[in-house]
């Protein structure tokens, strides 16, 4: 099994991993409920099966189950069958269960920055499996890790593996967890989303590198992410699952081209949402003006550097860039949570002073913020009356009757029934409906300008369609201004009218949306676009073509 | 020996059986090695170590009994939001619940429990117990059982309220510190840091020692003392809360400290204070009963625990169990009370899991 | 590495400061006394002659700052000044207690330190069974006992009742290791109930903590074995919290035996110290106070150093 050419083409038929009616409870604190109910998984030597579904969905159990591994706080029920060549999972024994890992069935984490010892070197932990198991001597196992890593791209090769984790940057040490897997050369790899905390530019190398590797040795593996575009370039197979049941599964290209089912249907759809764009008001003051800001937290470096754009009244500007880019801090200094260190912000050609603290209650009124993740966003202990109602009492000084009318006018504006959600508490929704509150409580201070904070990265994408659709019905009824914080670059083509593109806390490049996405481009607006995951199957091969294979991990410092 | 060894081999033998028959795999290993080491510790110790594990056995079972029993009770007059937290209660906490009950009643009823008063003396010194005085006399000849009932009111009341002055202290100073953050944040840090690198106890004896044995001296050294920790708790705590973006809204909105304070951070910080809370007590009872003992505490002729032991103290060497018991009242609410907050803790970090 | 030596510096400079700011609460607090402090000590009967022969003995005439930093150089010095009470060296009257006191909790810590390490991750890998939770009510049964219920329980039955220790800790100059061993025994074994009990909890919650890490699953994952899971994967990131679980519970060594040594009249400086703070003697009472407080202050800076020292992050920087 460690010599790659001794797989014979015909082999590749074979069966490998067979799991039937797979069954898996989460245990909740007081009692079992099922989380995988009854899931059927057949794998063939050098398939790359991808697994995708929300959160929620069961994906990494599943992937933790193909190996027999039941994380605390589940187990996997008697009645299940996990097959792997031959051998019986769900019977044999720890040990027996044990020699299989890490030597045929290896594992790929999430989070590589975590899933490495900090007290180890790299290449100690490469070697762990290999030298355990017999399989290479130390020595060679590591001229092998470093052969490994040198066919990952990853920068100097015969040194890289001597660093500590905490040594190297995340894509590398991603790359580093798949050439460890690869260590005894498995049989199966189970990749569980290896590329979500990533950037999208970093996550382009790492795809390449962890295709690339799985053809050469053509190794089995399960793909977890939730990602589409992502498990098309990866996948021979996809498998929809939801709600720890499987929906469908078809080959790549079939299930890209003509999904069977509603629900396949409905992931495949969302990103059709479009919005004509809107033109500025001519000689109209714009509502928002960012002049040449510096900004820095505490004793840190500059995070932004002369950061200047306008937002005109009932526009929407989309500020794009990946983590660490600024374009949060930029919202905080908008806001005034954090005073700048050069430049204003000038409300209807007003400077807003620096700081919120002295800012006046219409003018906190104005700017408003909407928030990623709606349930830090609500307070868990108050009730959605009060959350809603607060900012109008506060605002508008409204009492009794006419602050119950208002909070009933404001949930039928987002579309939830008033006298269901009254008086409910934000855990009992769902993460839609709590992104409505959100919405709700922004609205209720009756703003003229909206901060949204990746409103939609959190959700599903389904429901994350609903909240975009309701954002454009409020903007055009209220008009309002949106200021749209993302890295997606999906959600800008739906929604915005202008996007200013960030990097290292400067802005790159601005200008109307067909503009930004016509070429030509500035370079690293040119990589941010081409690195987003398109649905074609072919995009990551094409790309890498057209990037030339060995420029893609330099590509990433631009 | 004879029959109880036989009786006690007897039952153990029975019931490991019944346990292995019905499958109950932890019972039987327990009771099976229990059988074991009983055969070693009879020929060791004889009868009388098997008498000692037989009683051990006994008391056991019958506080589970008196636990489970308590627990049923109280799910069953508790309202129903109430009764589905009691179920997860397990044994330990209902009977740190049950000891609770009891020590309130008795500190609270003193007066018309206790056969006599705290400090009147009725039989000479360290008379024997008799149906008039169940637990026999003190040094003074007083009623050593109501002494223990009254202890209960002076003890455990002067713990409580210097317990609650420094959790109001630490409390409110690390909510304030959580919501102002900056300068005052850092003040109240570093001066915490400093009070607490001091021994508890050997402060106590400092401030004692300069303005004397006075029940208000104890409560405000004691609040001095456990304040600081209570801020660390209520700042760590409050601080992961401030974090939060409805915080962030409710500050942009323009709402004031005292509001962020009581409407947005306490409703999300009660589970773990409250927990904190009979940490505290406990720790605080500790001090107070070790001051008493020390006899820097509560001063006579008032009844206290910590008192009662030291000045009982010399029965030990006649082998008279008298000065225990109240170092065991001291030890039996402090381990009531570290059982429910046991159950607490592990309530919300099961939660948090999730 | 240049790194890390400036964290421990950084470290030892706040210790330092800490223990100044200690000094000066430990010194000051005697001045908030309300009155003249000879008065307090002589009681209201003494006569003024009386009272200014003690105000001049004490030095009280110099204003306070400047009897601060006289107590202090002594207190550098080894030297903290009179007994108002009998007129003796405070250091002659602590000095021989302080190494007696010393030698009781480092034979407590010898006997509690390793088995409360062992049986702490041992209860950590069998967490959830029936063994950890009677080991857990049993621990929090022993936490939550005074000191000195556990000393009385232990004297009842093993000295009273079996005579196989003595019950009172009486020491001499001329016994035997072994012999010193025996006497101390009951005090060292109260001491070692209390401290294991604590130390026990802390080391199972950080072991558990450290074992919910994902790099331990990854270990498990690569088909580790699990005893190689703990000592290669767990182990070399233990080393911190567990340096503090030990140093914490030195700390708390040293309240504990103050009222050990009160329940065995052992003749240890808690003993002074409750002496003299039951008879006003503050110079002793400020000498015990700052030595206990330096020593708490010194534990608990070497567990942060400790700490430093073990992290795999500082030891190897970018």
């Amino acid at each position: 099994m460690t010599d790659t050419s001794a797989i014979a083409p015909g082999l590749k038929k074979s069966v490998l991993l067979k799991i039937r009616d797979l069954k898996i409870d989460g245990y909740t604190g007081e009692t079992w409920v099922p989380i995988i109910k009854g899931v059927d998984l057949t794998l063939h030597r050098g398939e790359v099966m991808g697994l995708i579904g929300e959160s929620g969905a069961g994906k990494s159990t599943i992937g933790a189950a193909a190996m027999g591994y039941a994380r605390d706080g589940t187990r996997i029920n008697p009645g299940s069958s996990i097959e792997f060549d031959g051998i019986e999972l769900t019977t044999s024994t720890e040990a027996d269960k044990r020699a299989l890992r890490g030597s045929r069935i290896a594992y790929v984490a999430q989070s590589a920055a975590a899933s490495f010892n900090p007290s180890h070197k790299l290449i100690d932990q490469h070697t762990e499996a290999p030298v355990h198991y017999r399989i290479k001597k130390r020595m060679e196992a590591q001229e092998d890790a470093i052969e490994l890593y040198e066919r990952l791209r990853l920068p100097n090769p015969g040194e890289i593996g001597f660093r500590y984790p905490h040594q190297v940057s995340g894509g590398q040490l991603q790359r580093a967890m798949t050439a460890m897997a690869m260590s005894c050369r498995p049989d199966l790899i189970i990749f569980d989303e290896p590329t979500t905390a990533l950037d999208v530019t970093t996550q382009i190398e790492v795809l390449a590198a962890i295709r690339d590797i799985v053809d050469q040795f053509n190794t089995a593996a399960i793909y977890i992410t939730h990602d589409l575009a992502v498990v098309a370039q990866m996948a021979d197979t996809i498998k929809v699952l939801l709600k720890g049941e499987e929906v469908e599964q078809q080959s790549t290209e079939k299930m890209l081209a003509s999904p069977k089912e509603e629900y396949t249907k409905s992931l495949w759809a969302v990103r059709s949402f479009e919005r004509p764009q809107k033109a500025r008001p001519k000689d109209a003051t714009p509502l928002i003006s960012v002049k040449n800001i510096d900004a820095s937290y505490t004793g840190g470096e500059k995070v932004l550097d002369d950061v200047s754009f306008d937002i005109y009244p009932g526009m929407t500007v989309a500020v794009v860039g990946e983590s660490g880019s600024g374009k949060s801090t930029t919202a905080r200094v908008i806001t005034g949570l954090l005073p700048p260190s050069k430049g204003e912000v000038l409300f209807k050609g007003e400077p807003l002073p620096p700081k919120y603290t002295d800012r006046s209650k219409d003018q906190l009124r104005q700017a408003q913020m909407i928030y990623q993740m709606a349930d830090t966003a609500l307070n868990p202990k108050v009730r959605i009356s009060e959350i809603i109602g607060r900012p109008a009492q506060f605002y508008s000084g409204l009492k009794g009757t006419a602050l119950k009318s208002r909070v009933d006018e404001l949930l039928d504006l987002i579309e939830l029934e008033p006298s269901k959600y009254y008086d409910r508490f934000p855990p009992e929704l769902s993460g839609g409906q709590k992104q409505r509150i959100g919405i709700a409580r922004a609205l209720a201070a009756e703003p003229t300008f909206i901060i949204c904070d990746e409103v939609t990265s959190a959700l599903d994408q389904l429901v994350a369609e609903g909240i975009l659709k309701l954002l454009d019905r409020l903007q055009s009824e209220l008009d309002l201004a949106y200021m749209f914080i993302t890295h997606d670059l999906a959600t800008v083509r739906a929604i915005a009218d202008e996007v200013v593109v960030m990097q290292h806390g400067k802005v790159v490049e601005q200008g109307p949306k067909e503009e930004m996405f016509t070429p030509p481009h500035h370079p690293y607006t040119d990589l941010l676009l081409s690195s987003v995951p398109e649905m074609d199957p072919n995009w990551l091969t094409t790309l890498l073509e057209e990037r030339g294979v060995d420029n893609v991990g330099e590509a990433a410092d631009v | 020996m004879g029959l109880f060894v036989i009786l006690y081999f007897a039952f153990l033998i029975i019931a490991s059986c019944l346990a292995a028959f019905y499958e109950k795999r932890s019972v039987f290993l327990m009771i099976f090695s229990l059988t074991m080491v009983s055969f070693v510790l009879g020929i060791v110790g004889g009868a009388g170590a098997l008498r000692f594990v037989a009683i051990t056995a006994a008391v056991l079972a019958f506080a589970a009994g008196i636990s489970y029993a308590f627990k049923e009770f109280l799910i069953a007059i508790a309202p129903r939001n109430a009764a589905k937290e009691l179920k997860t209660a397990p044994l330990t906490a209902a009977f740190g619940m049950f000891v609770i009950f009891t020590y309130a009643i008795a500190g609270i009823f003193a007066p018309w429990i206790a056969p006599h008063g705290e400090s009147e003396v009725i039989s000479s010194a360290f008379a024997p117990a008799d149906a008039n005085m169940l637990l026999g006399a003190d040094q003074l000849g007083r009623d050593m059982f109501s002494r223990i009932i009254y202890g209960a009111r002076n003890t455990v009341g002067l713990a409580l309220l210097a317990t609650l002055a420094a959790f109001f202290m630490g409390a409110l100073a690390g909510l304030l510190a959580a919501v102002k953050g900056g300068w005052f944040d850092q003040f109240m840090g570093r001066f915490a840091d400093v009070i607490m690198s001091i021994p508890s106890l050997i402060f106590a004896l400092l401030m004692l020692s300069i303005f004397g044995p006075q029940i208000i001296v104890i409560i405000c050294a004691v609040a001095i003392i456990y304040a600081p920790r209570v801020f660390r708790l209520t700042r760590a705590v409050a601080g992961n809360v401030v974090v939060m973006d409805y915080i962030e809204a409710a500050k942009l909105r323009g709402e004031g400290d005292w509001y962020l304070i009581r409407r947005e951070i306490l409703p999300n910080s009660t589970a773990p204070l409250v927990a904190e809370f009979g940490l505290e007590f406990c720790f605080v009872f500790l001090l107070v009963a070790g001051l008493s003992f020390l006899g820097l505490g509560i001063q006579p002729p008032t009844a206290d625990w910590g008192s009662m032991v030291r000045e009982n103290a010399t029965l030990i060497s006649f082998g008279d169990i008298t000065p225990l018991i109240p170092a065991a009242a001291i030890a039996l609410l402090t381990v009531a009370v570290n059982f429910v907050v046991d159950w607490m803790l592990w309530r919300s970090s099961g939660l948090k899991e999730m | 590495m240049g790194d890390i030596a400036s964290l421990v510096a950084k470290r030892l400079g706040l210790g330092l400061l800490t223990l100044l700011v200690i000094s000066v609460i430990i010194f000051f607090m005697v001045e908030l006394l309300p009155g003249d402090i000879a008065q307090a000590v002589l009681g209201q009967g003494a006569t003024e002659e009386n009272v200014a022969a003690l105000r001049e003995r004490m030095g009280l005439n110099d204003p306070a700052p400047v009897r601060y930093f006289q107590w202090l150089g002594g207190a550098l010095t080894g030297n903290f000044g009179e007994s108002i009470v009998t007129g003796e060296r405070v250091s002659s009257i602590i000095s021989e207690r302080f190494i007696n006191t010393l030698f009781l909790a480092a034979y407590a810590a010898v006997i509690a330190v390793p088995f409360a390490i062992v049986l702490g991750i041992v209860v950590a890998l069998l967490r959830n069974t029936l063994f950890d939770r009677v080991a857990n009510v049993l621990t929090l049964t022993s936490i939550s006992s005074p000191e000195f219920f556990l000393g009385y329980i232990l004297i009842l039955y093993l000295a009273v009742k079996t005579s196989m220790f003595p019950a009172i800790a009486s020491l001499s100059g001329d016994m035997s290791f072994g012999e010193l061993l025996h006497r101390t025994f009951l005090p060292a074994l109260t001491l070692v109930l209390v401290v294991t009990a604590h130390m026990m909890r802390m080391t199972r919650a950080a072991i558990i903590n450290l074992l919910a890490s994902p790099y331990i699953e990854m270990a498990r994952l690569k088909g580790t074995p699990p005893w190689k899971v703990i000592v290669k994967h767990a182990l070399p990131n233990a080393w911190a919290p567990i340096i503090n679980v030990v140093a914490l519970n030195l700390a708390y060594l040293i309240t504990g035996v103050v009222l050990v040594e009160v329940v065995f009249v052992y003749p240890g400086i808690g003993q002074s110290l409750v002496d003299a703070v039951s008879k006003r003697d503050f110079p002793v009472v400020q000498a015990c106070c700052l030595i206990f407080a330096a020593t708490f202050i010194l534990l608990n800076l070497a567990a942060d150093v400790g700490a430093i020292l073990t992290n795999p992050r500082l030891r190897h920087p970018k």
